[in-house]
């Protein structure tokens, strides 16, 4: 076959050794053409440079999911993608995670198929239909409700990366979506034992979206496993943890059990207006339940309050009358509370008349711009980031101080994955004086969840190993960074949990970029 | 060398394998089932299965309509009594599948939607989008592994099969996470390992498509049939070779030339693009050869045009393709001429089996394109092969099973085990020769991509086949540089390298002997059908200075041979 070289690109391939039980590199230089698959380029260099070098591949054009790999750090079918889309003269390619590798690029699928040893993968009926020769009848709209969960191809990326995967109580994304693509199925009759198996194991995920994200499918495995969880919501069976939380939520509209009248606490003395007592203010300043219940948040909530007035900006809050968002409420599955919560939030938005509203949290953040009632109606969201970076590029905002730090920053999923903020907070970070700013090797797109989302921060019950908050940490040291950053409430939370679980709170403190901002100034 | 047991033991985990599996675990609770392949089951080329799949399922069509549509496709040289079989048989197998979850495309009152395809007078494709092996699939392994009485030995890789006294009573496996040889011992066993087109260099199958089944059987003594016969699909995607389905002219899409035409008009008046495959590889040839093709980086092409379908239809009905084009060909097919030519696609050769998929030797069955029953003679109808599977895999499932229920374990011989393990880790990973595995594979395709490819002549074929003997002698002296155990992707590649020599040997020199165009096989020098001499089946034996050729009568009972026009 023709083919014309366009350039050479520098294969760093991740090895394993399983005699010696070593890991090592091998780097290739790989002449590349016009059209030519990572795949095409591994194989190019078992069949002309390295016959040794080890992956599985078959198929070729993305249905037999045999080829996930990570290039530069993104998980991706390897036949899937082509060589000069990724704009890179170096790649580095690495098999997937959370399995143990056999050889080289290839890992053991075996627990991740075990998974589906959980769910029924093909249709229930209660009677004897199965035994008449005829077919059912589904119209296609019925059809249209499950098709896109059919067409996940067992390729095991989004366990690979799955936060809550890491225990193995959990079934992971894809099987989650293939029990709730058989609920969803008009022929189908087993919902009810469908819905019972999940009952005690669906609740690790945070909903961090990441393998929603990474499905070379589209697949959208999380929200699946969001109906699921209202499903379940609705069967009543569901762990006290969880039942606390929506039980707070309903009681005194936050999900931490704390009254309603001691929510402004934080901002004692700080003379922090709020609506009604004030009618009219240009932002709204969402504070978060746990930024103004929690005592070490407390300080964070406090760090924004003196930054408006710093900044000279007319805000107010909605005091005793900001209820939970309900961001954590919905994605555990309680469709109904959530709603309740966004309509007595946007009907305060409403009298407020703000244009525009900053919120700590970026779960607070997201379910006001993502989710309906709240993304139909209502002003400007912003997260705080968002406006502090703008503050400091309209040279509003003077960080006189040095900080002389080695941070890194670490992603909130629902700021990052789930909004694409990844650029603002590092602005920020870059613009304090003597801060050296590192990255983790997961960062950005690829960050990987510190296991908060989805009220799994009251929710979680496994052992320090199996928590996604301590491997972060654990990534965070690898750096011999003083400060591992971030810009929500809840990775400040379970990071600053994972530092003390690991006893490494001598070497590493978790801190809220408004905490490194206000040392700055 | 520890032994395994079971009643059943499937080689091949695809549609045929997975629903032989079924089968055989229905049968009884008692029969013990196993399934050996060497990619997890999902891993299987069938997923890339994509137009659909024949039954006749509506008051309109016939079994007969499908019968003689089959036959005629098969240009005479299907059995005519397996044929009217398979054809009764498809309804159910889509039913089933329908009952365990197969996600159809629907009409709009909710039934099974069919479409029309190549060769098929009657729109008889039932359809899942464009990714109905895939669908299928999924479909039988969400059931399959539901069985207490299978068990799955994925990334397992069988090497030979044994037989005594024209019985199989066993075969050896690699398992090959930790490299170790294994031998099973069984009452029955399945041959479903699927086809060989990756003898060829263009080729819309999978990298795993090897004919490991069918070259193991081969190796052993049981005949192979028909192997002449390979189909070339019209419509591989350029540069890769990729399946753009024939479902993409099914809903209506068209084959261009250079000068806009669509040529087909000149080959096939009346069926246009939805001609049988052979012909529109043929006539896609004939296009490019007298200088018609369109000019591309990779060599003349034809173009496929979806663009007047609109994208709504693209979308719902071949989503898959677009994507595929659109990432892997560079062109999105509502918008643009999608580039293609013909590649190798289907053997309709495989190992020897009758209606009962029973082989000559007791107790081993094959099903699947690694079978010959034969149903598509010398040129299959397109969503044939995935009925085919679906019916003789079941019927394998059965047949093995019932032969399980009267027959006992023998024990194996101890001999035969260590001189396999010898011939794999001592000849083939301990060789410390100078020839190199990929060089002689690409030299196999190259061989075979030159001289048995869709126009055939009597001198290339000599010459090839004694090529390929060159390169059996190559084959020797190969190192494998891998000298590991665990997972030895180049061990792998060996034997497969050793299987598809076989079988390359094989097809042209059937190719060579039959002196006559039939179907997919076209020669030159040959041009014409000749139902005198040739109305027959070529059987292959493995002898050590090549196969021994041999030939059986068609079954003919309703309809004689006459004329092919489409």
């Amino acid at each position: 076959m023709n083919s014309q070289t366009e350039t050479t690109v520098e294969f760093r391939t991740h090895r394993f050794d399983p005699q010696q039980k070593k890991p090592y590199v091998s780097v290739y230089t790989v002449p590349v053409r016009k059209g030519m698959t990572i795949l095409d380029a591994l194989v190019y260099v078992k069949d002309n440079l390295d016959e040794t070098l080890s992956f599985r591949h078959s198929c070729r054009m993305g249905q037999c999911g045999s080829c996930g790999v990570m290039v530069n750090g993104t998980p991706m079918l390897a036949c899937y993608t082509q060589v000069l889309h990724l704009e890179s003269d170096v790649l580095v390619v690495e098999p997937l995670s959370n399995m143990p590798i056999i050889k080289d690029l290839i890992v053991d699928v075996q627990p991740f198929f075990e998974t589906y040893n959980k769910i029924k993968s093909f249709l229930v009926k209660a009677g004897d239909e199965s035994k008449t020769p005829n077919e059912f009848v589904q119209m296609p709209a019925d059809l249209k409700k499950y098709w896109d969960l059919t067409l996940c191809t067992k390729c095991s990326i989004c366990y690979s990366i799955c936060p809550a995967a890491i225990d193995e109580v959990f079934p992971g994304p894809s099987t989650l979506a293939a029990n709730y693509r058989f609920i969803s199925d008009s022929r189908d009759e087993g919902s009810d034992e469908r819905v019972k198996a999940m009952t005690g194991n669906i609740w690790p995920c945070t909903s961090c979206n990441s393998c929603t994200l990474s499905c070379p499918k589209e697949v959208d495995s999380s929200s699946s496993i969001v109906d699921e969880r209202s499903l379940i919501i609705e069967t009543g069976s569901i762990p006290k943890s969880v039942m606390d939380v929506l039980t707070s939520a309903f009681k005194y509209h936050n999900p931490i059990a704390m009254r309603p009248n001691k929510r402004m606490e934080w901002a004692k003395d700080l003379g922090v207006r709020t609506f009604p007592t004030v009618a009219q203010a240009d932002i709204l300043y969402f504070v978060c339940c746990l930024t103004a219940y929690d005592l070490r948040n407390q300080e964070i909530a406090r760090s924004m309050a003196s930054l408006f007035n710093r900044l000279g900006a007319d805000f107010a809050t909605l005091g005793k009358e900001e209820w939970c968002c309900g961001d954590h409420i919905l994605r555990l599955g309680e469709k109904g509370l959530f709603e309740t919560l966004a309509e007595h939030n946007i009907s305060m938005f409403e009298k407020s008349d703000v244009e525009r509203i900053v919120t700590l949290s970026p779960h607070c953040y997201n379910t006001f711009r993502n989710d309906k009632p709240y993304s139909d109606v209502g002003p400007q969201v912003q997260h705080y980031t968002q406006f502090v970076a703008e503050a400091i590029e309209q040279s509003k905002l003077k960080l006189h101080n040095a900080v002389r730090k080695r941070v890194t920053y670490h992603d909130p999923c629902f700021l990052g994955k789930r909004n694409e903020i990844y650029d603002a907070p590092r602005q920020i970070l870059e613009s304090i004086n003597g801060l050296e700013l590192v990255e983790m090797k997961r960062a950005r797109e690829n960050s990987f969840c510190c296991g908060g989302g989805a009220g799994r921060i009251w929710t979680e019950d496994a052992t320090p190993e199996k928590r996604s908050c301590v491997n972060r940490v654990r990534e965070a040291l690898e750096l011999e960074v003083e400060v591992m950053a971030t810009a929500c409430p809840f990775c400040v939370t379970t990071l600053e949990d994972a530092t003390k679980v690991l006893d490494v709170e001598d070497r590493i403190i978790v801190m809220d970029i408004l905490e490194l901002l206000e040392e700055s100034m | 060398m520890e032994t395994l047991t079971h009643d059943v033991v499937i080689v091949g985990a695809g549609i045929a394998g997975l629903r032989a599996a079924i089968a055989a675990a229905e049968a009884s609770r008692r029969i013990d089932v196993a399934v050996i392949s060497k990619l997890y089951p999902v891993r299987s080329h069938s997923v890339c299965a994509q137009g659909g799949t024949a039954a006749v399922l509506r008051d309109e069509d016939s079994y007969d309509l499908h019968a003689w549509d089959t036959v005629k496709g098969s240009d005479f040289l299907a059995d005519q009594d397996i044929v009217e079989f398979f054809v009764k048989q498809t309804p159910k197998s889509i039913i089933t599948l329908e009952h365990w979850g197969c996600p159809w495309s629907r009409t709009d009152d909710g039934k099974i939607n069919q479409r029309p395809f190549g060769g098929h007078s009657f729109p008889r494709a039932c359809f899942a989008a464009d990714m109905t092996g895939f669908h299928e699939m999924h479909t039988l392994y969400g059931k399959a592994t539901a069985y207490n009485n299978i068990t799955f030995y994925d990334e397992w890789f069988v090497t030979s099969l044994i037989l005594e006294d024209n019985v199989a009573i066993g075969l050896t496996a690699l398992e090959l996470k930790a490299g170790e040889m294994y031998a099973f011992r069984a009452k029955s066993i399945i041959m479903a390992t699927g086809g060989y087109a990756r003898i060829y260099e263009f080729t819309t199958f999978s990298h795993t498509s090897t004919g490991d089944g069918m070259a193991i059987a081969y190796q052993a003594g049981v005949p192979l049939k028909d192997m002449e016969f390979v189909q070339f699909h019209p419509t591989g995607l350029i540069p890769s070779g990729i399946l753009i389905t024939g479902g993409a002219r099914g809903e209506g899409g068209h084959l261009i030339n250079a000068k806009g035409e669509r040529f087909m008009k000149d080959y096939a008046p009346e069926k246009m693009e939805l001609a049988p495959r052979d012909i529109i590889s043929r006539a896609e040839t004939t296009e490019i050869q007298e200088g018609r093709g369109i000019e591309g980086p990779y060599g003349s092409y034809i173009a496929l045009d979806l663009r007047h379908l609109g994208d709504e239809k693209i979308n719902e009905r071949l989503p898959l393709i677009r994507d595929v084009a659109i990432k892997l060909g560079g062109v999105d097919p509502v918008k643009e001429l999608v580039p293609i030519r013909p590649a190798a696609h289907y053997s309709m050769g495989g190992v020897h089996a009758n209606i009962k998929t029973e082989t000559p030797v007791q107790g081993l069955y094959a099903a699947g394109e690694c079978s010959c029953l034969n149903v598509h003679g010398a040129n299959r109808l397109g969503t044939n092969s995935t009925s085919d599977c679906l019916v003789f895999g079941a019927v394998a499932g059965e047949e093995a099973a019932k032969h399980a229920f009267s027959s006992s374990l023998r024990k194996l011989p101890q001999e035969r085990i260590l001189a396999e393990e010898g011939r794999v880790f001592d000849g083939i990973l301990g060789r410390e020769g100078d020839e190199r595995v990929p060089a002689i594979r690409d030299a196999m395709r190259c061989i075979m991509s030159e001289n048995a490819w869709i126009f055939r002549k009597g001198d290339e074929l000599n010459k090839a086949v004694k090529e390929i003997r060159t390169l059996k002698e190559r084959f020797k002296n190969i190192r494998v540089e891998d000298k590991s155990r665990s997972f030895n992707t180049g061990l792998v590649a060996a034997l497969q390298l050793d299987f598809t020599l076989d079988l390359a040997e094989v097809t042209i020199a059937g190719a060579l002997a039959r002196t006559e165009s039939r179907g997919a096989h076209s020669r030159l020098d040959h041009p014409k059908r000749d139902d005198e001499n040739w109305l027959k089946h070529t059987l292959a034996y493995y002898t050590r200075e090549g196969p021994r050729l041999e030939y059986t009568p068609v079954a003919i009972t309703r309809w004689s041979p006459a004329t092919r026009v489409y």
